[in-house]
């Protein structure tokens, strides 16, 4: 009877500690993209700002402007799943740093202290959100591992857990931006 | 950052003519204390033969009785001897190659960096019974504020027979500045010893190491050999460890080659590399005419300062500006 209960008890622990392990990584990925989620947002809030100043400059990018506005407003909805809020972000980020790239073509601009300012605060945020990407990725590496290795894979099964994505980005995003090939 | 050929300039034109009546100096001192060494030696001998002709103690008593007297005799003198070398050689030698490197900065030979900073650090967790620094060096070098001195902090211990002895925590070289972005979490970058030498197992412990926060795993396959870091944010821990930043603290390492311990708090960086030694101080044996003698302290030097353009850290982001 008592040896028994020394496995059962021994048997019990072992669940727990698997749970709560798979648990936690689930929980830390969550936790992860809402961090990210938040600095993402830091960077919405920045945009009417930067739309406004860049507006009296530069007066045929009036396309632009309201492509990203647009994306803006879209990717502010409550509504939407991690998936399509990166998909938008990306479409983004994109749109911004091409957009910065033609601000070249405006020397006025250069000497506007808002416009540096804000220039300045969008890279710490883009900064951010790199590094909050790296964090996210590293903590869905970590629940994948959990849901493929034994043993806490035989528990995942049970607990009807799914694999997550990482975020992909992109090869030329990767890559140090190589001032000389933006100025041909 | 001074090169080794300004070195090589202004060390044979300026420093060493001024550096030989320091050499006679030390000459002097060796001189000194090997003829005292020879008195304490005739002394120990005669001391042994009372002890044991007179005094009736047995050989090995006497012996070491009257060694233990002779040596303490000694040490005595050739500290009281180098205490005045080290001054002097602080000033003609250490201070004149900092501001070889860079003119600007300040030397304060007696000075360190203090107990809070060190605890601020959260590098070194134990808690120490001796705490000792010298040669502290403060200034700005590209703008950025930068502090590094020589620091010792020891522990008592006492052994299984009751032995009191004196362990170190941390000996080498201190290094704190501001740090080219801001943050509010704690980030601390140890040398990966475990994972190296026990391989998953390793990682496994350092995931258990709860004084420290939690373990990051890092997305630089170099960095993650190398060292193991702890953090409270994830987010912020890879923010201030780019991708960039890491490759650079790879390089510093395999430059140096000594145990290197980073932490980031409240927006400052703190290094502290290790040395099984005490930094800027004279060895007595060896000669002021020797060129390679004088640059080992140079270099050492020139790393310190060196490290801010090495880790790019006067490349502020906006709101450090």
């Amino acid at each position: 009877m008592e040896t028994f209960l020394i496995i059962g008890g021994a048997l019990l622990f072992i669940f727990i500690v698997l749970y709560n392990t798979l648990i936690s990584k689930k929980n830390q990925v969550d936790n992860i993209f809402a961090g990210l989620d938040a600095i993402l947002k830091k960077r919405y809030d920045l945009i009417p700002n930067l739309v406004a100043t860049l507006k009296e400059y530069m007066l045929h990018e009036a396309g632009t402007f309201e492509k990203i506005t647009s994306l803006r407003s879209q990717a502010l909805q409550p509504s939407l799943n991690a998936h399509d809020k990166m998909a938008l972000d990306k479409e983004l980020s994109s749109m911004l740093s091409s957009l910065m790239v033609t601000v070249e073509n405006y020397p006025v601009l250069k000497a506007n202290e808002n416009f540096l300012h804000l220039q300045h605060t969008l890279h710490e945020v883009e900064e951010q959100i790199s590094a909050a990407r790296r964090a996210y990725n590293q903590s869905v590496t970590d629940y994948n591992n959990a849901l493929e290795m034994f043993p806490t894979n035989l528990l995942a099964g049970f607990m009807r857990l799914e694999k997550k994505e990482v975020l992909r980005i992109d090869v030329a995003e990767r890559e140090n931006v190589n001032v000389k090939n933006l100025f041909r | 950052m001074a090169t080794l050929s300004s070195l090589l300039e202004y060390y044979y034109e300026t420093m060493q003519e001024a550096l030989l009546p320091l050499e006679e100096e030390r000459k002097r001192i060796v001189k000194k204390l090997q003829t005292t060494a020879f008195y304490i030696g005739l002394g120990v001998i005669v001391f042994f033969i009372v002890l044991h002709k007179q005094m009736h103690f047995s050989p090995l008593q006497a012996s070491v009785f009257s060694v233990m007297i002779g040596f303490l005799i000694f040490m005595f003198v050739y500290r009281h001897e180098k205490a005045g070398f080290t001054a002097v050689f602080k000033d003609q030698v250490i201070e004149k190659l900092l501001y070889q490197i860079d003119a600007s900065l300040i030397y304060r030979k007696e000075s360190a960096i203090g107990e809070q900073e060190y605890r601020r650090s959260e590098l070194f967790l134990e808690a120490y019974d001796r705490f000792e620094g010298s040669d502290l060096v403060s200034g700005s070098i590209a703008k950025v504020d930068v502090r590094f001195s020589f620091l010792h902090t020891q522990q008592k211990e006492r052994d299984s027979k009751g032995k009191e002895r004196w362990e170190t925590i941390f000996q080498g070289l201190f290094f704190c500045a501001d740090f080219n972005k801001a943050f509010k979490s704690k980030t601390v970058v140890l040398p990966d010893v475990a994972e190296r030498s026990l391989g998953v197992l390793g990682t496994w412990l350092q995931g258990m190491n709860v004084t420290r926060g939690s373990l990051m795993k890092l997305d630089h396959v170099e960095f993650e050999k190398v060292f193991v870091v702890y953090g409270d944010d994830p987010i912020e821990s890879r923010y201030i460890l780019s991708h960039a930043l890491m490759e650079k603290i790879v390089l510093l390492q395999r430059k140096i080659n000594r145990p290197i311990y980073l932490s980031f708090v409240a927006s400052r960086i703190y290094i502290a590399i290790a040395y099984t030694k005490s930094l800027f101080e004279p060895i007595l044996t060896r000669s002021l005419l020797e060129f390679s003698y004088i640059k080992e302290y140079f270099e050492l030097l020139n790393t310190a300062v060196g490290i801010v353009e090495e880790l790019k850290l006067n490349e502020r982001l906006w709101s450090k500006r």
